[in-house]
């Protein structure tokens, strides 16, 4: 039995923040129906990667991984008829999940206080770029954008660049504003759920992705306010981090000297080298101030080690330190593995694929994957008429009409 | 509204440095009782930590980095050293629905908290561990950093400028605050569990499982098609343009992004350039990325005669997806998380006001949640020790000066 089993979830939204915070909800056993548009379907579908590179709309890893466990409809809520199906499905759920923009749901009349009148106990999580109101209400954006307007990648590279006229700032990793927002969703709608168990009343909840990702870089916008830092771009500019990505003569490893006792450890591993006894490295004011030239004689000893030698080593002592990963040697890792984190599915057209799995263990109602991503439409059949008493009639009308 | 979801749930809380108190943070200010147990032996560390902007304040309750971490929580203090002080810490749990810890090993079992003792004292107890690689498995009780972490899971080796070397994330807390918010959720669907069957559990959640689960692409990439991918920087596997763009001014810039043929002939008549739209080398989708280091070029000949604001003004107004490259002192002035009241004032004892971020937590058109300020040392002890578990003046007096509330 999962632990949200009893809830029942629309999800009406597309790529990565809606579905994630659904996903969220869907692992922990949640009965999620996730409406698509007939036809192409949620735009992840394209997004891949694919097996061999063809692209196929049931073959793409990212809607795989995002949308499992969850039932799937295709409706064209631009419609007459999709739209009323729509409003059937929501007035029955406890939660309707949606990242369309403000705009938009005002126009196909999906707006809260409209909804909530048929199911006052209706949890509705809209998720946009900037909520659903103030003055970028209306603006579009993508996870670059988003990311980068939250102010965190000023700060990316860490430590700076040589060079602020010619590299920019840094997005990190694709995709993972779109993420957060999709996370930080579904705290929000847990949040409401329990907000609602006094009264029985559901809440709008509004999501801005601009506010989470604000939210994550807390720390550097209280040091703004209380002690007026102001964070620049310039290599130099910001007190040494005593931390290094080097480079073994088979691969990088990162490692962190921030305390004595790390840096002391740290130099045994390197063989206790003369050079770090002297007074330019003797304490943590020292090692801040002379860090670069650390870091050119650490890396002068490394370039001829063993990655697997000097990461074993400083481990031995506990001094933070792991190689830079690739996805193949995570995928492969002991550690995962012994924790059993990848999944697993079996998928109509695809075989076995594996994925990362649960980001949590709990141990009385564990996250598994039920069921894979649905096909497109693979449970119009059993919504429609199973559940909203239409007939196989009425949906083979609907399938010509493009309602389905 | 009045009401916040978590009103009556309390929280005894053993968590320290950042990504635990930010999933205590979530539950103070949905409204639990956050009661944070800190010792002067061993004070939360984030309390001596400055971003350098100020020189180091006197005393543990002036560091703005404590505080905006740990704001709407209760503090008390106990030496755990001390079995006198782990009992006191039992009979708090035995008055709490949850108890959360990021220690870096063993440390809940060595005091006789560890799962099955915490059943003990409360049958239907939650129990949340957070850690770098999990209590499980051989890299359990290693050394846990952000940046640590991020080498480990992958995301380091995807971090970087398109087609250049990886390089350290450097957001920071971005991996804390992450693994905190999948602690976060993991709690509020047990606490649901625990309304409907009565049922407890124990949650370990590891900071590196949940920068994976963020990288499905990258890893699915490699377990398909035996593929190792590398950074794409402010690139994109298929838009273009998509990049940022220098802008008139020092350190100025623009992200811009265009998605359909659409947005592309808006964009070209936007910047006054509507000959592009009819050029061979951008005239669809796949063209404009394989030409869009030209491309590139061409854009930023006309984002360098705007400022970021211009650029993103007059893109946004043809459709187009776009906006500045800002620092956090510029979010901190930004006029739409003025309007939406992102920020609050904290008002607090010896910090005074202090402006803060609060969470993202909006409901029914108004920022939601209970916002105090951020406790000094033991600043509850008197609530904790006297009201709470009911003891005698005379008693807590001992304890403090044996050093056991301390």
């Amino acid at each position: 039995m999962g632990a949200l089993s009893d809830l029942k979830v629309v999800e009406w939204g597309e790529f990565i923040s809606g579905p994630y915070c659904a996903k969220l909800l869907a692992d922990l056993g949640a009965e999620v129906i996730k409406v698509e548009k007939p036809g192409c379907g949620d735009r992840s579908r394209s997004y891949g990667p694919f097996p061999k590179d063809l692209p196929h709309t049931e073959k793409s890893g990212l809607f795989l991984y995002l949308n499992t466990n969850k039932l799937g409809v295709t409706l064209d809520w631009a419609s007459v008829t999709g739209a009323e199906i729509l409003r059937e499905l929501i007035t029955q759920a406890d939660i309707l999940i949606e990242n369309h923009s403000p705009r938009e749901v005002e126009e196909l009349g999906f707006h809260y206080d409209t909804l909530s009148k048929a199911n006052p106990g209706l949890v509705m999580t809209s998720i946009t770029p900037f909520g659903q109101s103030g003055p970028y209400r209306d603006y579009r954006a993508c996870d670059l954008v988003s990311f980068h307007i939250s102010g965190l990648a000023h700060m990316n590279p860490s430590g700076g660049v040589d060079d602020i006229e010619e590299e920019p700032p840094l997005r990190g990793k694709s995709l993972q504003a779109d993420f957060l927002a999709g996370l930080s969703g579904g705290i929000a709608t847990m949040s409401a759920v329990f907000a609602r168990r006094a009264t029985g009343q559901g809440r709008h909840v509004d999501l801005s992705q601009h506010e989470a990702l604000a939210s994550v870089i807390r720390r550097d916008l209280g040091a703004a306010t209380y002690e007026g830092l102001e964070r620049i771009r310039v290599k130099g500019a910001q007190p040494s981090t005593e931390t290094l990505l080097g480079q073994c003569k088979d691969g990088q490893f990162f490692v962190v000297c921030n305390t004595d006792r790390f840096w002391a450890n740290w130099v045994e591993v390197m063989g206790n080298p003369e050079w770090a006894d002297t007074e330019l490295f003797q304490n943590r004011a020292a090692r801040r101030e002379n860090w670069d030239a650390a870091k050119i004689m650490i890396e002068e000893w490394a370039k001829d080690q063993s990655l697997d030698e000097l990461v074993r080593a400083a481990q031995a002592r506990r001094v933070p330190c792991m190689p830079v990963n690739t996805v193949r040697e995570s995928a492969n890792s002991e550690q995962l593995a012994a924790r059993d984190y990848f999944a697993e599915v079996d998928r109509e057209q695809m075989g076995r694929v594996r994925f990362p799995g649960a980001p949590y263990k709990l141990s009385q109602t564990p996250w598994q994957v039920a069921r894979p991503a649905p096909l497109l439409g693979e449970h119009n059949e059993e919504v429609l008429c199973g559940r909203l008493g239409y007939t196989e009639q009425d949906l083979a009308i609907m399938r010509v009409e493009g309602v389905i | 509204m009045h009401e916040l979801p978590l009103e009556g749930i309390r929280v005894a809380d053993f968590c320290h440095v950042w990504a635990g108190p930010h999933v205590t943070q979530w539950l103070a200010v949905m409204g639990a009782e956050v009661i944070k147990i800190e010792s002067h032996l061993r004070p939360d560390l984030t309390r001596s930590f400055f971003a350098g902007g100020k020189t180091l304040m006197p005393g543990l309750n002036q560091s703005v980095d404590f505080a905006v971490l740990n704001y709407s929580k209760k503090g008390c203090t106990i030496n755990m050293t001390l079995p006198r002080g782990i009992e006191l810490a039992k009979e708090i749990i035995s008055l709490s629905d949850v108890v959360t810890e990021n220690f870096g090993g063993p440390v809940m079992d060595r005091w006789g908290l560890g799962y099955p003792d915490l059943k003990k004292l409360r049958g239907d107890i939650i129990l949340y561990s957070g850690s770098g690689f999990g209590r499980t498995g051989p890299y359990k009780e290693s050394p846990a950093y952000a940046p640590i972490i991020d080498a480990f899971a992958g995301l380091t080796s995807l971090n970087g400028y398109s087609g250049g070397e990886p390089c350290p994330f450097g957001v920071g807390g971005w991996t804390d605050l992450t693994a905190a918010q999948h602690g976060a959720f993991a709690i509020l669907a047990a606490l649901h569990h625990r309304y409907r069957t009565g049922e407890g559990q124990h949650i370990d959640l590891s900071m590196s499982e949940v920068d994976c689960a963020f990288l499905p692409d990258a890893v699915m990439d490699y377990t398909m098609n035996d593929r190792v991918q590398r950074p794409q920087g402010n690139r994109d596997i298929a838009m273009a343009p998509h990049g940022c763009y220098r802008c008139q001014g020092e350190d100025n810039w623009v992200t811009i992004a265009v998605s359909t043929d659409e947005e592309w002939k808006a964009f070209c008549n936007a910047v006054g350039n509507p000959e592009w739209a009819n050029d061979e080398r951008f005239r669809d989708g796949p063209s404009r990325w394989r030409n869009q280091d030209e491309l590139d070029q061409l854009i930023q000949g006309w984002t360098r005669n705007h400022t970021d604001w211009q650029a993103a003004g007059l893109l946004q107004e043809a459709g187009v997806m776009a906006g500045p490259s800002l620092s956090p002192q510029a979010v901190v002035q930004d006029r739409h998380l003025a309007e939406r009241e992102f920020f609050f004032d904290m008002e607090h004892p010896e910090m005074g006001t202090v402006r803060l971020p609060r969470l993202p937590l909006n409901m029914n058109h108004s920022p939601f949640g209970k916002y105090e300020h951020a406790p000094s040392i033991g600043e509850h002890n008197d609530y904790v020790f006297r009201e709470l578990l009911k003891m005698a003046e005379e008693e807590i007096a001992q304890l403090q000066e044996e050093q056991v509330i301390f």
